[in-house]
């Protein structure tokens, strides 16, 4: 039996606020880009405003942007940071498991916190110009964002992977041009699998979790956009999906980096 | 009474595919001891390390750190040590030092800042600098502070002065050996430079291959592992039950070099009923001893 005074792990709101503070302080570059991005279009769009023509500036729909930045933003909450092997973060006395998590729960804190942000610009300025805002999909964002982390946590080579993928999916884009679209608007390839079909066009499939109810929506055009949007029992259930889909790739995914409990 | 270990280790056994980095190994490492683990590049004394703070799953044993199992216990464990890996890079080079110590200090509840500061100072770190901008030697030394200031029980060094200039190296093993006086601490220390952190040391396991070929005390290093001159006659064969670390032979005459070991008075009753004459006896220091070690299977 030992006489040594043994010494206590960290308590868990310790180490979940110390993560938080470290994105933070990692952030701090892609940060300055963001302010210095939406400063210059702030900018343009005043000007725009000024000769009445901002209307092109909140024609486009964002969600598309979101969901590429929502999965890729775990790119650079893990920047530099070896997830494999004996890592610096895995000699801290904390859980894998858990710190791994954490991790993932600061990134996400500082990503709606940049959607936020980002949504009351565009708001702010929308309404200036008297146009409508488009809504802000903070759950599929978060549903990309878990998938996202679960892609670096889950694989040791994140990037090739997503440039193999990445290519992939341009070279299966030419053949979705090539194969068109069927009379009703849907894509032929898509619909080549019922499976596939379900899971994009299905009634909780990827267009409904990506056409989620935002937070904002323009007083003027309110009553036109929620009726293109589904109903609110469709929609929570199809969140509710991904996002649990979201959370067992992850979950999965921190299974590699568990503590080594077995011989 | 039975002795308590901050470090024991039971069968351990780990492979990295084909190859056996570590083999059986029963390490036992007394509370406040300063156990140098020698070996050679390769041996496994990092892997070692690694089991102890759960980084390597081992094929097979268990090892305990004050008594805690590191594989159901991980976090619990790692609270309790201090690292030094081997290599200088540091994950997070794009923090300072200033940092990099608060991030750390967040994760260890007995972090002492007053002492972190006072190591910051003895050891001449550059708090500011981002460390990848660190010299080795620089950041060698910020390691031993992040690895220090949680006055932690345990220690674990991977070639703690791989990178140190002499004169940071002494800087460094004198704030060690402070540190070692008012802490209790127990440290292991891996290296393949013994006579570094020979003034430090009071046991020594040697690591060859993966299989720990002897571990004990200084003492005992001492009265084991002895080099015998002696004049032997023409045809002379050293005993086969003796363990022979090194042997040299003079080219002309009877006389030859041997350093053995064994229990001296039983090395030397052996020697002399085989009929050898011995003309001298010395013991060796440390660094000679742990070099016939890992020269013993290779030995004539």
């Amino acid at each position: 039996m030992t006489d040594v005074t043994l010494h206590a792990t960290p308590r868990e709101r310790d180490v979940m606020r110390e993560q938080v503070r470290f994105i933070a302080l990692a952030l701090r570059r892609e940060t300055l880009v963001l302010a210095v991005v939406l400063a210059l279009v702030t900018i343009r769009i005043v000007f725009a405003i000024v000769r009445h023509c901002a209307a092109s500036w909140f024609d486009g729909d964002p969600s598309l942007a979101i969901t590429i930045a929502s999965f890729l933003f775990p790119f650079a909450v893990w920047r530099g940071q070896k997830r494999f092997g004996p890592a610096f973060l895995w000699t801290l006395p904390v859980d894998r498991g858990r710190l791994a998590l954490a991790r993932v729960f600061a990134g996400w804190v500082w990503l709606m916190a940049a959607l936020v942000v980002v949504a009351a610009w565009r708001w702010g300025l929308a309404l200036v110009a008297g146009l409508s805002p488009i809504m802000f999909t903070f759950a599929g964002a978060t549903a990309m964002y878990l998938f996202g982390s679960a892609w670096i946590l889950g694989l040791r080579h994140p990037l090739r992977w997503l440039i193999g993928a990445t290519g992939g999916f341009l070279l299966l884009g030419n053949l979705v041009e090539a194969l068109g679209r069927t009379p009703s608007g849907e894509w032929r390839i898509v619909t080549w699998s019922s499976a596939l079909r379900w899971a994009v066009y299905g009634p909780y499939g990827l267009r409904t979790l990506l056409s989620s109810h935002g937070i904002f929506h323009a007083a003027e055009n309110a009553a036109a956009t929620w009726r293109t949007l589904p109903g609110f029992a469709q929609w929570i259930t199809t969140t509710l999906s991904w996002l649990g889909a979201g959370l067992l790739a992850l979950w999965l995914a921190t299974l590699r980096h568990r503590e080594r409990r077995r011989y | 009474m039975n002795e308590a270990f901050a470090v024991a280790t039971h069968g351990l056994s780990v492979r990295y595919g084909r190859e056996t980095a570590l083999h059986a190994v029963d390490l036992r490492v007394p509370e406040g001891a300063v156990y140098i683990l020698i070996g050679a590049n390769g041996a496994g004394k990092s892997t070692a390390m690694k089991v102890l703070l759960n980084l390597v799953r081992p094929g097979e044993g268990s090892a305990e750190v004050f008594g805690l199992d590191t594989a159901s216990h991980g976090p619990a464990v790692r609270a309790q040590i201090g690292y030094i890996p081997e290599q200088h890079e540091h994950d997070y080079g794009w923090m300072t030092g200033a940092q990099l110590m608060r991030h750390v200090a967040a994760h260890y509840p007995a972090w002492d800042s007053e002492y972190a500061a006072h190591l910051v100072d003895t050891l001449g770190v550059r708090a500011d600098k981002k460390a990848s901008t660190l010299s080795k030697g620089e950041a060698r030394r910020l390691q031993f502070v992040l690895a220090l200031a949680h006055r932690p029980p345990l220690l674990l060094l991977d070639e703690p002065t791989d990178g140190l200039d002499p004169m940071a190296r002494n800087r460094t093993l004198a704030q060690l050996a402070e540190h070692l006086a008012d802490t209790p601490t127990t440290i292991v220390i891996a290296t393949h430079h013994v006579h570094e952190v020979e003034s430090l040391a009071d046991h020594v396991g040697v690591l060859r291959g993966g299989r720990l070929v002897a571990q004990m005390t200084r003492d005992d290093v001492r009265t084991t592992v002895i080099r015998y001159r002696a004049e032997v006659p023409e045809g002379w064969r050293m005993p086969a039950e003796l363990r022979v670390a090194s042997a040299r032979r003079s080219a002309i005459g009877r006389e030859g070099e041997w350093t053995l070991i064994g229990d001296r008075a039983d090395v030397t009753a052996r020697l002399t009923a085989a009929g050898a004459t011995i003309r001298d006896v010395a013991p060796l220091s440390l660094e000679d001893a742990a070099l016939a070690f890992l020269a013993e299977e290779e030995a004539p």
